[in-house]
């Protein structure tokens, strides 16, 4: 195809690629522990720490991070004080993160306007061979994290009180899989960009969970879920010369939509043959 | 030996105090049955005794180790596990399985034992031919029944159950407290149940443990003259 003789869609269709395993294997996990806003929220609190390393004039990617590992444990003590409604921890931590972000951005009015905007909506074509390797080595950390402990998550994850009794350091558990969830974003959020996020990550897991059985099978399912999503994405984008980001998040939305109908044909098929 | 031991156990629910200078023990090879009205706060003992919860004062201690000298393992059946993670997408099989895994197998392969002690904790509450169900689509009862199946999966020294036996019929529940008493008796197992069930577990159970409310009723009058 053309735009794969330019260097640059090739560089996007690697990262894309590599997000695709990234987003749903952390995204699972998100929507099985009723955190399907977290990535919107350490999203929102990243922007914060993009407005902040503008405003001090640090790299943003260092500020975003220590702002994020701070929100993900103010949000981690958030959740065990509002354990039975844990989208509170999520709101209040929305909210502050965008209203901070706001006000450092009014303390820093004027060229760097341009670049906030690249932080909110992304911008994967123009992503350079330096993010690419990041988020390649992110990937691989990923993979081995997860074959390492996907006995102890799944057990986290099935029901913390069970976690517990069965020995697992259930709260450090937890924050550091918040740390790994908000580094993960940080280092996508220039290229998938904030808005764009959360549906990278908890759309493909969605879709699994509606197709798959088992845990590993769903965890399977999503990231070939991500990669079809991503890439198709991608390729839609150029043809379309639509954003890429906005592009790809339609086209998981099309498939979980395609899936919820094709579900529901089959059960009502089923249910007339019986 | 003490399996379990709490001393001087008190807890507070905000400025509410619910358990009160609480002690008692659990021994390997005995089955202790707790006992108590609605709201006398035995789940949240359970809780205390486990460490999910802590205590405004005393001390609850789990041994750490078996009588045998191995680290100690616990199977726990919270109440209204039914209720639990409805959407959670495993199998039968991978979530009994799970049970294995505090059996030093977080980072090691299931071996043929694992296996072998999977397929007769399923067999043994009737589960094993739904084992590739997903458990999102079990009923309340069959539900408790895997749990129960994670729980016998993973042979524990210790039991911590809270009302296990909740829809189980009569039969049932008979054969049940003689597979507990025969756990502690036969096997040095410490077995602690919450139970509402005590004229029937009386022949079974070596103890009773009754928490007692300090209010006469839970109930209040709620008229109102208009």
């Amino acid at each position: 195809m053309a735009m794969f003789s330019y260097e640059f869609m090739i560089r996007a269709l690697i990262a894309s690629c590599f997000m695709a395993v990234i987003a749903p294997l952390l995204g699972v996990f998100l929507v099985i522990r009723r955190q399907s806003l977290l990535a919107d929220t350490l999203s929102h609190v990243s922007l914060a720490g993009v407005a902040l390393g503008f405003l001090v004039n640090i790299n943003p990617t260092v500020t975003t991070l220590l702002v994020v590992i701070a929100a993900a444990f103010i949000l981690e003590y958030l959740r065990t004080i509002y354990s039975t409604y844990s989208e509170i921890s999520t709101a209040i931590l929305m909210s502050g993160g965008l209203a901070l972000a706001l006000v450092l951005m009014k303390f820093n009015q004027g060229s760097k306007g341009m670049k906030i905007n690249e932080y909110l909506f992304g911008s994967i074509v123009t992503i350079n061979r330096d993010q690419v390797i990041i988020l390649g080595l992110m990937m691989v950390f990923l993979v081995l994290l997860y074959i390492l402990f996907r006995r102890p998550m799944y057990v986290l994850t099935f029901d913390e009180d069970t976690a517990h009794v069965d020995g697992l350091p259930v709260k450090l558990m937890s924050i550091l899989f918040n740390v790994l969830t908000g580094t993960a974003i940080t280092i996508m959020i220039p290229i998938a960009g904030a808005l764009l996020i959360s549906a990278i990550m908890v759309l493909p897991a969605a879709i699994s969970m509606r197709l798959g059985k088992g845990f590993n099978q769903v965890i399977l399912i999503s990231v070939g879920v991500g990669l079809l999503g991503m890439t198709s994405g991608l390729v839609a984008s150029y043809q379309l010369d639509t954003p890429a980001g906005a592009t790809i998040t339609l086209i998981f939305i099309g498939i979980f939509l395609l899936i919820g109908i094709g579900k529901g044909l089959k059960s009502r098929y089923a249910k007339k043959l019986k | 030996m003490n399996y379990i031991k709490v001393e001087n156990l008190t807890f507070y629910y905000g400025d509410e105090p619910v358990l009160e200078d609480v002690s008692y023990h659990v021994d390997a090879g005995e089955f202790v049955i707790l006992t108590g009205e609605n709201g006398a706060a035995k789940s949240t003992l359970i809780k205390n005794t486990l460490g999910l919860l802590k205590p405004a004062a005393g001390k609850a201690t789990i041994a750490t180790h078996n009588i045998d000298g191995k680290p100690l393992s616990i199977g726990y059946i919270p109440q209204q596990i039914s209720s639990y993670n409805a959407g959670f997408p495993s199998t039968v099989l991978e979530l009994v399985e799970s049970g294995r895994f505090p059996r030093n197998r977080w980072f090691k392969p299931l071996t043929k034992k694992d296996h072998d002690h999977v397929k007769k904790a399923l067999l043994a509450v009737n589960m094993w031919d739904m084992r590739q169900k997903k458990i999102g689509e079990l009923s309340g009862g069959q539900k408790q029944r895997i749990s129960l199946a994670r729980v016998f999966a993973t042979d524990p020294d210790l039991f911590i159950l809270d009302e296990p036996t909740t829809g189980m019929d009569e039969t049932s529940r008979g054969d049940f407290y003689k597979l507990l008493r025969h756990n502690a008796h036969d096997h040095d197992k410490g077995i602690l149940m919450i139970t509402h069930d005590h004229e029937d577990i009386k022949q079974y159970a070596d103890r009773h443990i009754r928490l007692i409310r300090k209010e006469d009723s839970q109930w209040r009058c709620f008229h109102m003259s208009s």
